[in-house]
């Protein structure tokens, strides 16, 4: 493998930030929620680059944690958007804002 | 010390007393009447606990006549304790024999007197308490533990003032006296640190003996200690509260404010006597304020007209000479005059309150008159304490008056002995008085027309209390008398002298003195040659100096408790509500702005939320970068 | 050019690109279908850094998984309209491509102090895989995380009991006094749940 380590962590970064951004500019909360999916990828990316880096599996098992932690997220995450949309027939996040004051 | 099984006893005489306190106080209001009879009882019990104690305590050779029953510790600090301990040697033994047995007599008239008040538990209460600190400040074995009972009994002082608190009057005249002898107790615990300063210990066996102590500091403690004597005797300057001390019921005129609590501060001095007598110069001090309260008090009492205020100021002036006995250096006289006293003014009290029963508590003696005839065992035992008090020989009073003259008049002391006369002829003049305006002469309301002799167990104690007026004086027949050798291992020796005049011109000189003012009052108040009305009109300026003594509490008023208020009102509305309520306030109002304007930082938006986040972790990520 | 180096340049344009088409999309299913592309760009660069089962994993777990859940979502909801993209909090959007374009050169600044760029991995890592990818990683994950691995059982289950509960249409019961303040916020012409617009 002659791909230098350096180019899969900055790509990572340059992910990671473009989720970051999605989670700030978008208002739509499936969306923001794609956003962190796009976080958690990035992320990943990097461990698994660490773990090439090293020699070691360990980098791989923390990945493979990473995804199925994000698997619940998805779906704890998921109803709560179902149950919010059936109480405020939006998925605007600007709209939820009462917790204010 | 001897140790011996029966003084391990000891401890019951103050803990039956504080046994009836509690049970009183807790169950006094199911007990009713009964409360009277238990407390009685109980102080009976005490008495003859007392009694039996000092019986045996005599049955030891005098040199070794101590002592010392430790209950418990109390504090312990490094090298500084204070134990819990019992000592009854000849001097706390008089006291307590003072104590009990003139208290048993007013817990009986009490029962009589108080018949009928609904909260006769809680009065029993707070007379039981008041005699198991009273015992405990003259067993006390430590100076704290006499300090404890100094203090407890003027709560109880406080609280039987104002027994009847639902009057303003009563509740005000309770408050004065707890205040002003504040200040004296105040002076006094200042005068027990110094002792722990200089002496490390407060126990007596280690500080009555020898202190080592230089006539400076003797001087500081003996005269701060001497302070609250003043405050708790009622002596000039802090004299004011006792008169109006009189608000409480009568038992406890007598029992605190004449024969008991008041005489703590003889007690105190004589005790302490040691640290006066290394000083000197605080002797001096105390003959001077004896002296000069005796007279005062003796003025004061020529002007009232209540018959309970007439015998205040005369307590006020018979403690004056107790004092004078002790910056004398004669403290068996000084102790035999407390005893006597206690004798014949618990008398005069109880027999004022038995004139007040049977005159729907009338106080004003120019509405009495002619009480003898309806008011027979009152009328004449009042009269024996009467004499005894104006030095008509051989009752109590006249020995004890008579020894503190003749002491001073031994040692060269020729002011004090003229001044003391002068004293002593004032007392038989307010004595006559008094006695002719109450009981002789006729009677000038219709209250004292229908006048009726109280009931036995009011007047039985009042016979009682009349034999030992009569007879106490076979106590101290002259300055070597029993007294004198009781007390001689606390106290020492008799201060001897040869200067002055012969013992039987002394004694005529006291006795025609005595008769002359008598005979005078008679004169003037129930001769009937003299409209003592028109004279009293006359001397109206002289008249009202005295009823309102001297104008001290005016003087007080104005200089004291005028400025107090104002500088109370002004921290009360001025620091506290401006100032310290303003502070509060203000940083309220700071907050609550504060958050008016940043509550806006909360918008609800989740994604600034987030922006605001990212802000911080990008910042963070700078700040790791610049670093390393 | 080894290949590896080809197929890694090839992909992570796509990658890159993928990510911003998803969130510039106005298209909630479309956004979706361009995760589901970058998916499986990063899956490939799982395979290069010789991970072959995290590259199954995130084909079936991601890429099928949950986006289908995603999708699924989406189309419950009936929110697969366009939407607007105009921001109305001020500031919020360059503020927020300004700190993530900061946050993109930081780690780029950060990899060069760091393993710099020239850092190549090892050779050799056949003899971590010996066996297979697949093994290998059993063994790790069984012997030495064998109890974080049990922990995430209870983490799902907790996760699927969750879910069940929120997306039950039970709908809790209104106290009076809710009840109350609604009828007076209608009768004020003033909807409780309008007072953010």
């Amino acid at each position: 493998m002659r791909t230098p380590i350096a180019a899969f962590i900055v790509l990572s970064g340059i992910l990671f930030s473009i989720g970051t951004v999605g989670v700030l500019v978008r208002r739509n909360a499936l969306l923001i929620f794609m956003s962190v999916e796009l976080q958690l990828n990035a992320v990943n990316i990097a461990l698994v680059a660490f773990s090439r880096m090293r020699g070691s599996l360990d980098g791989q098992v923390l990945a493979f944690f990473s995804m199925v932690v994000a698997a619940a997220e998805v779906v704890v995450g998921l109803a709560i958007i179902v149950s919010v949309y059936r109480r405020r027939q939006s998925i605007d996040v600007d709209e939820a804002r009462s917790l204010k004051w | 010390m001897v140790a011996g099984s029966a003084f391990e006893l000891l401890w019951l005489v103050p803990a039956l007393p504080l046994a009836g306190a509690l049970v009183n106080l807790f169950f006094g209001r199911r007990l009713g009447k009964a409360a009277g009879a238990l407390a009685s009882a109980l102080m009976a019990a005490s008495f003859v606990m007392s009694a039996a104690l000092v019986v045996k305590l005599l049955a030891i050779p005098s040199e070794d006549r101590l002592v010392v029953r430790h209950l418990f510790d109390w504090i312990q600090a490094g090298s500084f304790n204070v134990g819990v301990g019992l000592r009854l040697d000849a001097l706390s033994a008089v006291m307590i024999l003072v104590v009990t047995g003139i208290g048993t007599l007013i817990h009986v008239y009490a029962n009589g007197y108080m018949a009928g008040d609904p909260r006769l538990g809680r009065f029993f209460a707070y007379l039981n308490l008041f005699v198991f600190f009273m015992l405990m400040l003259v067993l006390a074995q430590d100076l704290l533990l006499l300090y404890l009972g100094w203090e407890g009994v003027g709560l109880c002082s406080y609280l039987l003032i104002g027994f009847w608190f639902d009057k303003t009057e009563n509740a005000n005249a309770a408050k004065k006296a707890f205040v002003t002898t504040r200040i004296g107790d105040t002076a006094m615990m200042i005068g027990i640190v110094l002792i722990v300063t200089y002496l490390g210990s407060l126990d007596f066996d280690r500080i009555l003996i020898n202190p080592q102590l230089t006539k400076g500091a003797a001087t500081a403690i003996a005269l701060l200690l001497f302070a609250g004597a003043v405050g708790k005797s009622a002596q000039v300057p802090l004299h004011v509260w006792l008169p109006d001390a009189m608000a409480g019921p009568t038992p406890v005129s007598a029992l605190i404010h004449a024969a008991t609590m008041v005489t703590a501060g003889v007690y105190l001095l004589v005790r302490m006597h040691v640290f006066f007598e290394i000083s000197g110069i605080a002797l001096t001090v105390v003959l001077a304020i004896g002296l000069i309260t005796a007279l005062y008090a003796a003025t004061c009492a020529l002007g009232q007209d209540d018959i309970k205020r007439v015998l205040a100021y005369s307590t006020v002036s018979q403690l004056g000479y107790m004092f004078v006995a002790i910056g004398l250096r004669a403290y068996a006289a000084a102790m035999f005059m407390l005893v006597a006293h206690a004798f014949y003014k618990a008398l005069m009290f109880l027999g004022a309150g038995s004139v007040m029963h049977g005159m729907h508590e009338e106080t004003d003696m120019k509405k009495m008159g002619g009480l003898i005839g309806r008011m027979p065992v009152t009328g004449w035992t009042f009269v024996v304490g009467a004499l005894a008090l104006a030095g008509i020989p051989p009752l109590a009073g006249f020995f004890a008056k008579d020894q503190i003259l003749e002491i001073a008049n031994s040692t060269g002391r020729n002011l004090v002995y003229f001044l003391g006369s002068l004293g002593a002829f004032l007392s038989a003049l307010y004595m006559g008085r008094l006695v002719f305006l109450t009981f002789f002469g006729k009677p000038r309301s219709e209250e004292a027309e229908h006048a009726h002799e109280s009931a036995s167990m009011m007047t039985i104690p009042l016979v009682v209390l009349a034999v030992g007026s009569a007879l106490a004086g076979w106590l101290s027949l002259s300055p070597e008398g029993r007294m004198s050798t009781l007390l001689e291992p606390v106290v020492g020796d008799v201060p001897a002298g040869a200067a002055g005049m012969a013992a039987g011109t002394l004694v005529a000189v006291a006795v025609t003195l005595s008769v002359s003012a008598l005979l005078t009052a008679w004169v003037v108040y129930a001769s009937g040659k003299i409209d003592w009305i028109a004279l009293r009109v006359r001397l109206a300026p002289v008249q009202r100096m005295f009823a309102r003594g001297w104008y001290f509490d005016d003087i007080y008023s104005a200089l004291l408790a005028t400025p107090g208020k104002a500088v109370a009102a002004f921290t009360a509305y001025v620091v506290d509500l401006r100032v310290i309520d303003g502070a509060v306030n203000a940083i309220g109002t700071m907050v609550q702005r504060l958050a008016g304007s940043t509550r806006r930082v909360q918008t609800g938006l989740v994604r600034s939320y987030a922006l605001a986040f990212l802000v911080g972790a990008v910042g963070i990520f700078i700040y790791v970068g610049v670093r390393f | 050019m080894p290949l590896d180096n080809v197929v890694f340049w090839i992909f992570a344009p796509i990658s890159v690109a993928s990510a911003i088409a998803m969130l510039t999309r106005r298209n909630a299913v479309h956004a979706a279908l361009f995760l589901v592309v970058n998916f499986f760009t990063v899956a490939v660069f799982f395979l290069i850094l010789e991970a072959p089962f995290l590259f199954a994993v995130q084909i079936i777990v991601y890429a099928g998984a949950i986006m289908v859940l995603f999708l699924f979502v989406i189309m419950l909801l009936g929110v697969d309209r366009e939407e607007s993209l105009r921001e109305r909090i001020i500031a919020q959007r360059p503020v927020a491509i300004g700190l993530g374009l900061a946050m993109a050169a930081e780690v780029f600044f950060a990899v060069r102090a760091g393993i710099g760029f020239a850092r190549h991995a090892p050779e050799g890592f056949d003899a971590v895989n010996a066996g297979g990818n697949t093994q290998a990683l059993a063994r790790v994950l069984f012997r030495t995380y064998f109890f974080p691995f049990e922990v995430t059982s209870i983490l799902l289950i907790i996760a699927a009991i969750a879910t069940m509960v929120l997306a039950s249409n039970k709908t809790r019961s209104i106290t009076r006094a809710e009840a109350a303040e609604a009828a007076a916020a209608a009768e004020a012409g003033d909807d409780p749940m309008q007072d953010a617009r």
